[in-house]
């Protein structure tokens, strides 16, 4: 019993304690002029889709959920958001060579067809990002679209 | 005291599914891995099985193309209606004319052994080979010596290089039908850096129609033999030369 105190209070003074650890925050009101929606035409439904179901992470603007104030789960986060920025971001795309915007493009639609993005661990939570069959075709076909006019 | 053990017993609780959810993802990852591990070993009985098996098939095949010059006939075919060619290029990621460079570079043995290690891997299906092979890629690209490069033909290698280096480290770290679909933009990129600086040694462009979800691909080979690295061991004749350099 006495153990289990201890160790219940060590816990919690260091739950507590982590949430004083300051992690950085993805967040932006600046629609930079390298932005994918900026450099092609992207019809307003594809911008919405890839608003909703891809901008938290791959781009330099993440609305977060509100756990996202609770460590470690900031850390996690911010991790993951890392991570996606360094692949693809939707907000520097113009800053690709013209190379490597076709090759994110077509990476963009094979994650998409193969169902592999976005994550099933981002759409358990944020339901509104999963994409439906004919949005999926709607983005695939304007990527494919959008490849062949380069 | 109760409330305490209360408290702290919802805490973890709420601690532990946070981070399980978090982390599922990796998870699932590396189970990925582990599966891929376990077919290594196969994997590499079965490659050596089919190198067998096409070596068998190797005589026929080539003695196959030259009796009924059906590549050959394939290849004007493509120049005079220029139909097919257009296709190509709509179709593939525009690669460029790989006879582009006559120079007999030497400097970039290294980059396109190791892309052909790549390929070889994934003609006979092998996930491990194939990321060894793309190490090795990324190593002849880090010992490139790029100061012989000037003004255009250096940018433009850098873009080269830059996309080549990417696809390479996903095809380290990807399972085999991501290593494909890599490898898909990677040929580009290995194409145009030999259209534009060169090479000594002899290469086939070839033409796979059903790849890249029936858009039809490239790939570049050092043997005449059709070896396609994009359908599986299975359909490994499948495709035919488009052009020839050196």
């Amino acid at each position: 019993m006495k153990v289990v105190k201890k160790v219940g209070i060590i816990l919690l003074i260091a739950f507590v304690g982590i949430q004083f650890i300051p992690t950085k925050r993805n967040q932006s009101d600046v629609v930079p002029i390298t932005d994918i929606h900026v450099i092609y035409n992207v019809p307003k439904q594809v911008e919405t889709i890839f608003k909703t179901s891809c901008y938290d992470c791959h781009s330099n603007n993440t609305s977060y959920p509100w756990y996202n104030k609770i460590q470690p789960v900031a850390w996690l986060l911010e991790n993951h958001i890392d991570e996606g920025k360094s692949e693809l971001n939707f907000n520097e795309f113009g800053d690709y060579s013209g190379r490597r915007q076709k090759s994110k493009l077509k990476s963009i639609a094979s994650q998409i067809r193969d169902n592999e993005m976005p994550l099933s661990s981002y759409t358990i939570i944020h339901q509104d990002a999963k994409l439906s069959e004919k949005e999926r075709e709607l983005v695939i076909q304007w990527v494919d679209k959008t490849i062949e006019n380069l | 005291m109760k409330n305490l053990k209360v408290t702290t017993g919802i805490l973890a609780i709420a601690f532990v599914t946070l981070t399980t959810l978090s982390c599922k993802e990796n998870k699932k990852e590396n189970d990925n891995d582990n599966e891929h591990h376990s077919e290594m070993s196969t994997d590499e009985d079965h490659s050596k099985m089919n190198h067998d098996n096409s070596d068998g098939h190797h005589d026929e095949e080539t003695t196959h193309d030259n009796s009924d010059g059906h590549h050959d006939e394939e290849a004007t075919h493509d120049n005079s209606d220029g139909h097919h060619d257009k296709d190509n290029a709509d179709e593939t990621i525009d690669a460029r004319d790989i006879k582009m460079s006559t120079e007999k570079n030497a400097a970039t043995t290294p980059i396109i052994d190791a892309y052909f290690q790549i390929k070889n891997a994934l003609v006979t299906d092998s996930k491990g080979n194939a990321a060894q092979g793309g190490t090795a890629l990324l190593a002849a690209f880090s010992k490139f010596d790029m100061k012989t490069l000037t003004g255009e033909t250096h940018k433009e290698y850098m873009e080269i290089a830059e996309s080549a280096i990417e696809h390479a480290e996903h095809i380290v770290k990807s399972p085999l039908d991501h290593q494909r679909e890599h490898f898909e933009v990677l040929s580009t990129d290995i194409n145009d850096l030999i259209a534009l600086i060169g090479t000594e040694k002899t290469i086939y462009q070839d033409f796979c129609p059903m790849a890249s979800n029936g858009k039809g691909a490239i790939w570049l080979s050092e043997t005449k033999e059709i070896k396609n690295p994009y359908m599986g061991s299975k359909m490994s004749t499948c495709g035919n030369i488009q052009q020839q350099i050196n």
